[in-house]
């Protein structure tokens, strides 16, 4: 009798296990959807200030954002030559600089019936694809690669009209190791942030005409 | 026997908490709001105190096994051999675009966006030939004949082609074609990497392509005088620019050497058009 109900426990606790890891698998595009729609909602939202809305938006991708992931698929061959030191640096660097990508559209930004149409999503394994449109004055197809991690899939790539911005760091960064080395690029990176957020506290630096940067006088 | 029903009860409401929680998580966005995000900085914290490194910067998610430098990513870059002449190229554009086109990109957009957005689509309809001609290049016959009939709804129901009703009510989208891609899907590689003034980027391959497409332009063929013909591609121009979202000055923001970052988006951008 004891075997039985052994036998019955155990049958019963294997049977939960797999459907609750069933039901815990989610579909990348509902989940980045949630971020994706959030974001949205706080850039019409005209309640928040300025920066609560950045403050909310960078919430959001960071939660989205795998920037270790985003930083070993940039640096290729020259992650694994890199020290550990060296790569956590790069990383926070990284995303700094990616941050400031989406800072400084987000400042301009002016909404006029934008929205997001998802067309698909691939799912192999713990990678997935998913397909977007976004629909402004003209259809730009985006599409995320992302990764499984835990139970939240998060984004690695961003590839938007053919173009990976993975790939075009990758490149870009690639060259500039190859002539400067991984310090020359990790103390052009440091510049470039200093630079940013001098600009920022410049403030309105988006309708004045930048100025002349000697980096690329011929 | 109760104890099993016990333990039976307790794994069936655990089971359904979790699933519960599952459907919270897509029904509702603050969930994920608040509980996502903790969980990550909280994750990073404990890295970032333990290796003793700048803890205001905890967004960036912790190192794990897997590995994502995958070296046989495809690399998208393209020969530049004269590139000091090409830098000095992406210069001489670069301060054409600040201190000449985006100015009066700029005033133009005084202009409401619908008006601006119909400018564009009367010099999208006159690109049809360019597109038709090389989707018939490449065999790609259901897209000429898109091509075709939008050039005939946009035409008449589009008012001369200053609405776009054949993707509106029809769905037939445009799609880019030109030589160069027509070269490319023949095998032609991009050759070298080459800045035009006032063009902007091309490749040896696409400026002969740029070249024979130049023929196909229907204005081309109505008589103008010279500074007419200058002002029309001047409206093209700066019509394009006006509806863009700014998006070198992103690139000059935030890219550390834009001349590199202009060239690998060039590089694989055609790419992508190619295959597609």
């Amino acid at each position: 009798m004891f075997a039985k109900k052994t036998i019955l426990l155990a049958l019963t606790l294997v049977l939960f296990a797999a459907a609750s890891v069933i039901a815990a698998v989610p579909r990348p595009s509902n989940q980045l959807r949630l971020a994706v729609d959030r974001i949205i909602e706080v850039l019409r939202d005209k309640n928040l200030s300025r920066d609560q809305a950045l403050q909310e938006v960078s919430n959001q991708v960071r939660s989205k954002f795998d920037f270790w992931a985003m930083s070993q698929r940039t640096l290729g061959i020259n992650w694994k030559k890199a020290t550990k030191e060296e790569q956590q640096q790069f990383v926070r660097l990284f995303a700094k600089l990616l941050e400031d990508t989406y800072r400084g559209r987000i400042k301009v930004y002016t909404y006029n019936d934008e929205h997001v149409e998802y067309i698909g999503e691939r799912v192999r394994g713990s990678r997935a694809e998913v397909h977007t449109i976004v629909v402004a004055n003209k259809e730009i197809p985006v599409s995320y690669k992302m990764r499984l991690k835990g139970e939240e899939w998060l984004v690695y790539d961003v590839i938007i009209e053919e173009v990976s911005l993975i790939s075009n760091y990758r490149n870009s960064y690639g060259e500039i190791v190859r002539d400067e080395g991984f310090g020359g690029l990790l103390a052009r990176m440091e510049a470039k942030i200093k630079e940013l957020a001098e600009n920022e506290e410049q403030g309105g630096s988006e309708e004045s005409v930048p100025a002349p940067q000697g980096g690329n006088a011929p | 026997m109760r104890a099993f029903i016990i333990i039976l009860l307790f794994l069936l409401l655990g089971g359904l908490n979790s699933a519960l929680a599952q459907d919270a998580v897509q029904a509702d966005s603050a969930v994920i709001k608040q509980e996502a995000v903790p969980s990550v900085t909280a994750e990073s914290e404990k890295t970032l105190v333990a290796d003793d490194f700048t803890a205001e910067d905890v967004y960036y998610g912790e190192g794990d096994d897997e590995d994502f430098t995958d070296g046989a990513m495809e690399s998208f870059d393209i020969n530049d051999p004269i590139e000091p002449f090409n830098r000095s190229m992406f210069w001489v554009n670069d301060k054409l675009y600040f201190y000449l086109f985006k100015p009066i990109a700029r005033g133009y957009r005084v202009v409401p966006e619908p008006a601006r957005k119909s400018v564009s689509n009367f010099f999208s309809n006159l690109g049809t030939p360019v597109r038709f001609v090389n989707s018939v290049l490449q065999f790609k016959l259901a897209d000429a004949s898109t091509e075709l009939g939008r050039l005939v709804v946009n035409s008449t129901a589009g008012v001369g082609g200053l609405f776009d009703p054949a993707k509106k009510y029809l769905a037939w989208r445009k799609k880019d074609e030109d030589l160069g891609q027509t070269f490319g899907t023949y095998g032609v590689g991009n050759g070298f990497y080459i800045v035009w003034p006032l063009l902007g980027p091309s490749s040896a391959r696409d400026t002969v392509g740029l070249a024979g497409d130049f023929f196909l332009d229907p204005l081309r063929y109505v008589k103008m005088k010279p500074l007419e013909r200058y002002a029309l591609k001047g409206l093209e121009k700066e019509t394009k620019l006006s509806l863009n979202k700014d998006t070198y000055e992103g690139i000059k923001r935030q890219a550390l050497d834009p001349y590199l970052y202009v060239r690998t988006t060039y590089a694989q951008h055609r790419k992508g058009k190619i295959k597609k």
